[in-house]
């Protein structure tokens, strides 16, 4: 048996399901593409695919994975993409296939872009204000946690965002903790976002990759 | 597809994977090379349109023809309906995003009196003109068809035609004939006209209704040639019908998500109380082969690891073992378990149950539908109560725990006798599960009663009965409940109100077209859902309009007053649903179509059960 960790892209349309959807889709897949995946022993045998990280509800993905048991260990994996794409929707693409090298449990930061727009501001008023909320020393927002509504405070964060010069919108990249121990949820930091301005602020995030402690790509 | 100003309002939703499109074997066409814009709207939410078999096969057959693109519209959720209307948003079909308003048709399938609503909501969302005289182009022609059609005038002054029957032949013959009658430069009204020569079709608009003081019908006339009887189409030769190969597959959870494939059409029992019965006959059905063909290629072609043997009554397909035994040659080793929706008390076999086995142990339904016997009698329901009891019995020695059965309110003859009877069998079903030896140890048994209240239907044999008036279904509500002495039964049972209302629309006539125009107006909408629904607005509309809803559901018929749905033809003779009335009175029964003929009428198509002897002794 070998651990296997399947890449793809999740985009276009594909960015509205939920992450229990994308499970659902992706067995449907394997299923269907008949990769010789280990499957589940109880009493209702499914393929068995875990998701190191999984991402949030109308995020993009550039570089998503999935693990998955194959019990043929010689199984060519640079195949994999061609055998499923076929059976994916358009907006989730397979794009490669390696030997698990890390632990999900590795995961320790992600990094985004996003681009911000407004019904009532333009590029350049978003720029100037983001860049004073930058400044403020404590910035608290409300996450919903088991324990009910708690105010985080996400200056720090914050200050972790870096604006993109010469957008025509506001395109701004952070990189911010991830991972189940210490995760980060961008949108707190658009929340917070909103709440300074007051108003509605439609935002549009990609997910590019997570990295470990030290930074390396994730593998 | 969805259009681009949709984007920053799908995060502000719950499921916005609902409205986006971009699921697997969505078919996606130009516009420029097709002739034909087919808006195939189902008035419910995404998660229970996708569900329905009739859109899958009518999508996909409407796509194989090249001039045609066929594309998917749903009703939006309040949540995403309050943002759309918000950021001017129109309701638009899934695979190009384009609002309802471009579309050549708009085509609705009736499933359920309560989503008329929908129907016309949807249609002002996306920009269509409600009334079929406002719209006066030979565009957004509003077709409409499934099992409400069977009475379509409650809606009748809104939609231009209704295919009565199966619509696999009728459809493509309108859109081939539309196709023609604009290239020849027509009108709508000589489209229309030219429309209504074809069998199945009906359009309201050539039809008018004389009404007698009372509020009866007086007469029901055709103009500019429509003929007087609209017989419904029907599909004899099963294995050769169209059915896909394909399915959308939804990104979203759906209601039923999994592959289907329809074993047969019609139900040989003829229960006087179902219109379904009543209105799909014969039965006709598909061959071993060509079933087992369509489930390998949906699962191999959808990824779905279970299949549905779908029909009114899947145990009644006459080689019901052969069939599950020629499916787990391939279903086994590729991990699919099929399942049997519809099943009926005595078709639950121990050889049935060894080949589904593989399906989740969720729970068994049953419906017995009436407490005693001499009700399920008079309603046709030929079960016995030692039969229940068997396959009760066989389930828990099975090891499942929980069953469900389905009973009905208010159906006609019926005592407090009868309601009673519901507690008692719930209880024998009890009691059974206690004295079976090898039932699940250490669990209980959880049976599940459920009582609907009877909603009298067209082309039935109660198609003249009086319906339970709110406060009645009420009280026999309550007779049962406290019948029920363990808390191994759990009673659920049905809102009143929604049932009365929708009551009304089953066997109302042109005049509710009024009521309905006004509830769009007052933005009604997802009346089939608790979440919407309201009877104190609904009853305060009728006053409104000056309509007694009681006049179309607590009032008994005579035979011979002219129903609003007496010009459709469905195959079954009206003295033949008379005469199993009457013999509803008397608690007798009539034997099903395998048994003996009745000579209901429907051996008129020339196939299907009614000729099977004959074949079967040449």
């Amino acid at each position: 048996m070998k651990n296997v960790r399947i890449w793809f892209k999740k985009d276009k349309e594909c960015r509205f399901i939920s992450h229990l959807d994308l499970n659902r889709v992706m067995l449907r897949t394997v299923y269907r593409a008949k990769l010789p995946i280990w499957y589940t022993e109880g009493f209702n045998p499914h393929p068995f695919i875990t998701f190191p990280l999984p991402l949030s509800l109308g995020f993009r993905g550039e570089a998503e994975c999935m693990d998955v048991r194959f019990l043929d260990e010689n199984f060519d994996l640079s195949t994999v993409a061609d055998i499923m794409n076929p059976f994916l929707p358009e907006g989730i693409r397979v794009y490669g296939a390696t030997e698990s090298k890390m632990k999900p449990g590795d995961i320790a930061f992600a990094k985004f872009s996003a681009r911000l727009y407004s019904d009532t501001l333009s590029a350049r008023e978003l720029k100037t204000e983001l860049c004073e909320l930058m400044l403020l020393d404590e910035c608290l927002v409300p996450k919903k946690t088991k324990s009910g509504i708690k105010d985080i405070d996400v200056s720090q964060y914050i200050k972790l965002i870096e604006i993109i010069p010469d957008t025509d919108d506001l395109e701004i990249t952070v990189t911010l903790p991830a991972g189940s121990a210490n995760n980060v949820n961008i949108q707190l930091l658009f929340t917070a976002f909103e709440n300074y301005l007051k108003s509605d602020v439609y935002y549009e995030i990609t997910r590019h990759g997570v990295f470990d402690k030290e930074m390396c790509p994730f593998e | 597809m969805y259009p681009k100003e949709v984007e920053k309002i799908l995060l502000k939703v719950q499921k916005p994977g609902k409205y986006t499109g971009g699921e697997l074997n969505a078919v996606i066409k130009d516009k420029k090379d097709v002739d034909l814009r087919f808006a195939f709207c189902f008035p419910d939410t995404y998660e229970v349109g996708m569900s329905h078999l009739g859109m899958k096969i009518l999508y996909s057959q409407f796509n194989s023809v090249p001039y045609i693109w066929c594309e998917r519209c749903f009703a939006p959720w309040i949540d995403m309906e309050e943002q759309m209307i918000k950021h001017n948003i129109p309701l638009y079909a899934l695979e190009s995003g384009d609002p309802l308003s471009e579309f050549d048709f708009i085509g609705f399938t009736l499933q359920y009196e309560l989503s008329y609503t929908n129907v016309l909501n949807m249609m002002k969302l996306g920009g269509v003109p409600l009334l079929s005289k406002d719209r006066n182009e030979l565009k957004n022609i509003v077709v409409a068809g499934g099992a409400c059609a069977s009475n379509p005038e409650p809606i009748a002054d809104f939609i231009d035609i209704f295919f009565i029957g199966e619509g696999e032949e009728v459809d493509l013959e309108v859109m081939e004939l539309f196709r023609e009658c604009r290239k020849n430069g027509e009108t709508k009204e000589e489209f229309l006209i030219k429309a209504a020569q074809i069998k199945g079709v009906y359009v309201p608009a050539l039809y008018e209704t004389e009404y007698n003081e009372d509020g009866t019908i007086k007469a029901f006339i055709p103009t500019k040639g429509a003929p007087d009887k609209i017989e419904k189409r029907v599909i004899m030769d099963m294995d050769n019908s169209f059915f896909p190969e394909s399915f959308v597959v939804p990104n979203v959870e759906i209601v039923h998500d999994r592959a289907v494939s329809e074993i047969f059409r019609g139900c040989i029992r003829g229960c006087r109380f179902c219109q379904a019965g009543f209105m799909n006959r014969p039965v006709r059905e598909k061959s071993i082969d060509t079933i087992n063909e369509q489930c390998y290629k949906l699962c191999k072609n959808t990824g779905y690891d279970e299949v549905s043997l779908t029909s009114l009554s899947s145990s009644d397909y006459s080689q019901i073992v052969p069939l599950l035994t020629k499916l787990n040659e391939w279903t086994d080793e590729e991990k699919v378990s099929l399942s049997l929706p519809s099943l009926r008390v005595d078709g639950f076999t121990d050889d049935i149950m060894s080949r589904i086995k593989t399906v989740r142990k969720s729970g068994l339904t049953f419906a017995p539908e009436a407490g005693t016997q001499r009700l399920r009698d008079a309603i046709n329901k030929n079960v016995r109560e030692d039969e229940l009891l068997e396959t009760c019995a066989t389930a828990f020695n099975g090891g499942w725990t929980n069953i469900k059965l389905y009973f009905m309110t208010g159906l006609p003859t019926e005592t407090d006798e009868d309601l009673e009877g519901i507690a008692n069998l719930g209880q024998a079903v009890v009691n059974t599960f206690y004295r079976c030896e090898n039932r699940a140890k250490g669990r209980g048994v959880n049976v599940t009663c459920s009582a609907s209240p009877f909603i009298p239907k067209p082309f039935t044999p109660f198609q003249w009965e009086a319906q339970d008036g709110i406060e009645e279904i009420k009280r026999k509500q309550m007779v049962v409940k406290s019948a029920i002495k363990t808390k191994k039964i759990t009673f659920n049972y049905h809102d009143a109100a929604t049932t009365y209302i929708e009551g009304v629309f089953a066997r109302g006539d042109r005049k509710l077209c009024k009521v309905m125009l006004k509830a769009c107006e007052k933005g009604f909408h997802f009346d089939g859902w608790s979440d919407c629904f309201s009877a104190e607005k609904w009853l305060e509309l009728f006053a409104e309009c000056g309509i007694d809803p009681d006049f179309y559901t607590t009032r008994k018929r005579s035979f011979d007053e002219i129903l609003p749905w007496d010009f459709i033809d469905y195959g079954v003779n009206k003295s033949f649903l008379k005469s199993e009335c009457l013999k509803a009175y008397e608690s007798t029964t009539t034997p099903n179509c395998r048994e003996k003929c009745s000579g209901c009428g429907a051996a008129k198509y020339g196939g299907g059960v009614c000729y099977e002897k004959c074949k079967n002794m040449v």
